[in-house]
């Protein structure tokens, strides 16, 4: 009799205790979302408003095609390598809180990330492209920050570069393949030629590492990138590498949307004001130690 | 070192090597499927299956790999076809690996010797039970070591599928080195894990290898070996065993020779005999001419049951194509072959047979065939190669097949080699095994094509030995091209005389021997009469 009691007395106890937890669990996940919420600073007031405005993505999982190449803006979590990290990617998670989507990842290469997305593999490209007319033959943009470009160079910069000008004649310039740098080094081909000395020449390869790699091997003298990227990389090899300048270049970052879905465009253009106004915007770049003279109002940019 | 050490164990790349895996099983099964299929068109009879598998061909071997991924990622989705990232990535290797496996098995089916495909036919195979059970056995063995090559360069192939976002092991590799700059101890870890991989590759190659081995002695723990408690028996295997190669195998000896040789009286009086039995073999006006240059030029021959025709002739003939064209292993221009009143090769409308009918029809009539180079199936034992076609083409149950097979090894003295495979046998003991296997289904006829010619002078009597008595205690019809001129005589009814395509004498063997009519046989009987050393010594 005794056993059977302490049994059927445990047993109660356990029913009670299971429910007693789930209560307290469902509380706690109540008090997370709020938090969350709060601290995320999302769900900025247009947002709700948006979201009954543009109701076609809300609760769905989209698809960002990134060059996760470049800390900063966007690289894999070296602590925890199965999360990507980044400007880009919170900004991108910020639209998506926004307008009711969540983001799901594909890397692929950078000259592969507008094929990604005209060929329906992705939804969307947040990956510190710069928006430029040719691109937008592809793609739509909306832009989002300004560009500053680096001058990647040896520590001591042997070769004496300060920019995309004369200085880089004779001299060799890692680049990826399809980066806006690429043309502009092309376009002082003719001006080297006329000037007597010798053409610079590209080196092309298919991500930051590799350009960086190229230099620190001796293949290359210089590296044109983003200046955020070039930071990184001097602090990465502070005893090889150096910054030798930093230069304006006259595009803008942007996201890319597919062409055929100018609604979709709107709406992230749309979600996009919401969170600079929110201030969200601004956050991100300070919680990434990027120059806050990064920051622009959006635009949109279409092939006509 | 330690970052190294690091990086070689991080989940997130061992994760990777699935991805890896994945493609690469995806690619490699692909391609063996479609690499079946191409290889069947290429070698198909149908031109223009041919051509089609040919312009694949061109168009995967020639273009990168790269390319067609990003096809098959990017470009597919136009057409409505929107594959995962593995799909897409599985799909281009399996395409791009599809003809170079088409290639290797193309060549290990052609690299089976075209003699056990003739014998194969001979014995009523059709083309698909060939393929099974002849040509498929000895073509997988040749091509694993291909095989463990492309397996390995599917796998580093794999890499490419970064392009297209497959978080494979190389595409991981570089995303670590762009987020965390320790370039080299991370492509160092990758590379080894890729070394580990191919070894991997390697050891499963070696492993089929020993498996499949023939000369190995098949034991029951062929696996247990591995096994670090697995000591090996006292008692050696079979292969010590047995040294008695040729003692106890010899040919049966000649069995009472004055039966065999029958006095002129007796053959006259089987000639009587034999001139009213049914007709077995029934050829009219064949000819066959390659390329204008006449090879039968309208031969006619009829053999009655029980006879024995022995077809002499220079090399040249046409002795050989005409035993051919009784069994209809090769096509003719004109004239009519019948064996048992069965019209050969063609069908009650007079419409040609297609080859699985013609193989069919072969094992139905019964033509057996025995060849110069024996053609035994190389992968099979003396026993399995009179049992096994005797299951596969006649339906005859193992235990059965088992029993005639043994029993007619004994009766060319071989019953002690029956686990023997033919590389373990000398000439004359493969042409008996030969004999054997052309006469288990019990044929209507059998054709003995110059069976002696590639045997050393030593061995040529076991074999005629073994003729002989199929003559004089079966009464087996048999045509036989041969140049042994005794024998002809000894045991020969009639000799047919075979000069550029045309039947020049025939007739009572004695007496086409001893008195030939027309000068060019008696010529050729001259110079073969010189050649033999009993007549002229050295």
């Amino acid at each position: 009799m005794v056993p059977r009691s302490l049994f059927g007395n445990a047993r109660k106890k356990i029913g009670s205790a299971s429910r007693l937890r789930s209560v307290a669990m469902g509380v706690a996940g109540l008090i997370a979302l709020c938090i969350a919420g709060q601290a995320q600073a999302a769900a900025p007031a247009g947002c709700a408003a948006l979201q009954t405005k543009y109701p076609d993505w809300k609760g769905k999982t989209l698809v960002n095609a990134i060059n996760p190449h470049t800390p900063g803006y966007e690289a894999i979590d070296p602590k925890d390598p199965d999360k990507y990290v980044g400007f880009d990617i919170d900004l991108g998670e910020a639209i998506g809180e926004c307008l009711g989507f969540k983001l799901t990842y594909k890397a692929v290469t950078f000259a592969a990330l507008l094929t990604t997305l005209s060929s329906g593999q992705a939804d969307i490209v947040i990956s510190d492209i710069y928006a430029t007319k040719e691109r937008a033959k592809a793609a739509d943009f909306i832009t989002y920050s300004k560009v500053f470009d680096g001058v990647l160079v040896a520590k001591g910069n042997p070769k004496k570069i300060d920019g995309i000008n004369m200085s880089l004649c004779g001299a060799a310039a890692a680049e990826n393949t399809g980066y806006v740098e690429v043309p502009l080094v092309q376009d002082l081909a003719p001006k080297c030629k006329e000037a007597g000395k010798a053409e610079p020449t590209i080196q092309l390869y298919d991500n930051n590492a590799n350009c960086i790699q190229a230099i620190l091997a001796g293949r290359a003298d210089t590296y044109v990138n983003d200046v955020n990227t070039v930071d990184q990389a001097v602090k990465a090899n502070p005893d090889k590498l150096e910054k030798a300048i930093a230069v304006t270049i006259p595009y803008s970052v942007g996201i890319g949307v597919p062409k055929d879905k100018p609604k979709f465009r709107d709406a992230v253009l749309a979600a996009l004001i919401e969170v600079q106004k929110a201030g969200i915007h601004k956050d991100l770049l300070k919680k990434w130690e990027l120059d806050p003279n990064n920051f622009k109002e959006p635009d949109i940019l279409t092939a006509d | 070192m330690s970052l190294f050490l690091h990086y070689l164990s991080l989940p997130y790349l061992i994760a990777g090597v699935w991805f890896t895996l994945a493609v690469t099983a995806l690619g490699l099964v692909g391609g063996l499927l479609l690499g079946l299929v191409l290889a069947a068109m290429q070698l198909s009879r149908f031109w223009l299956l041919a051509a089609f598998a040919r312009g694949y061909t061109i168009i995967f071997r020639g273009t990168p790999l790269i390319l067609q991924m990003v096809f098959a990622y990017d470009a597919l989705p136009q057409i409505g076809i929107k594959l995962s990232a593995i799909g897409a990535a599985g799909l281009a290797l399996a395409a791009n690996e599809a003809p170079f496996i088409a290639e290797m098995l193309r060549a290990g089916v052609l690299g089976i010797d075209r003699g056990q495909v003739l014998a194969g036919q001979a014995l009523g195979m059709t083309p698909s039970r060939l393929m099974r059970r002849i040509i498929a056995p000895q073509a997988i063995r040749t091509m694993i070591p291909a095989f463990g090559n492309e397996t390995v360069s599917a796998l580093k192939n794999s890499s490419l599928a970064s392009v297209i976002s497959v978080q494979e092991l190389t595409l991981r590799s570089t995303q670590l080195a762009s987020s965390t700059f320790d370039f080299f101890s991370i492509f160092f870890a990758s590379g080894l894990i890729y070394l580990v991989l191919t070894t991997g590759v390697s050891v499963i190659q070696l492993l089929v290898e020993r498996a499949l081995d023939l000369d190995r002695p098949a034991t029951a723990n062929r696996f247990a070996r591995w096994l670090p408690w697995y000591r090996a028996p006292l008692v050696l295997g079979p292969v010590a065993g047995k040294p008695a190669a040729h003692d106890n195998e010899q040919a049966p000896s000649p069995a009472a020779p004055k039966d065999v040789k029958a006095s002129r009286a007796d053959r006259t009086k089987r000639s009587a005999t034999l001139a009213h039995n049914e007709i077995v073999v029934d050829v009219s006006g064949l000819y066959k001419a390659y390329t204008s240059q006449p090879v039968l030029a309208g031969v006619d021959l009829t053999v009655r049951l029980g006879e024995v025709i022995a077809l002499l002739g220079p090399s040249g003939s046409g002795k050989s194509t005409l035993l051919r064209c009784i069994n209809h292993l090769e096509g003719w221009d004109a004239g009519t072959v019948k064996v048992g009143g069965r019209r050969m090769g063609f069908r009650e409308d007079g419409k040609a047979l297609s080859p699985r009918a013609l193989a069919e029809e072969r094992a139905s009539v019964g033509v057996g065939m025995v060849f110069q180079q024996f053609n035994l199936f190389g992968h099979l034992t003396a026993l399995e190669n009179i049992a096994g076609p005797l299951r596969w083409v006649h339906g005859v149950s193992r235990a059965d097949a088992e029993r005639r097979a043994r029993e007619l090894l004994e009766r060319v003295g071989l019953g002690a080699r029956a686990n023997a495979l033919p590389r373990h046998l000398s000439g004359g003991q493969q042409q008996r095994v030969a004999i054997a296997r052309a006469i288990a289904p019990n044929p209507a006829v059998l054709l003995l094509d110059e069976p002696t010619s590639a045997l050393d002078p030593e061995l040529v009597n076991e074999v005629l030995e073994v003729i002989r008595r199929l003559a004089v205690e079966d009464g087996l019809t048999m045509i036989i091209s041969t140049h042994q001129l005794r024998f002809a005589d000894e045991v020969a009814d009639r000799v047919v005389f075979l000069s550029g395509g045309s039947i020049l004498e025939e007739g009572p063997a004695h007496e086409v021997l001893t008195r030939p009519r027309h000068p060019i046989t008696a010529r050729f009987l001259n110079v073969m009469e010189a050649d033999k050393p009993s007549v002229a010594p050295a």
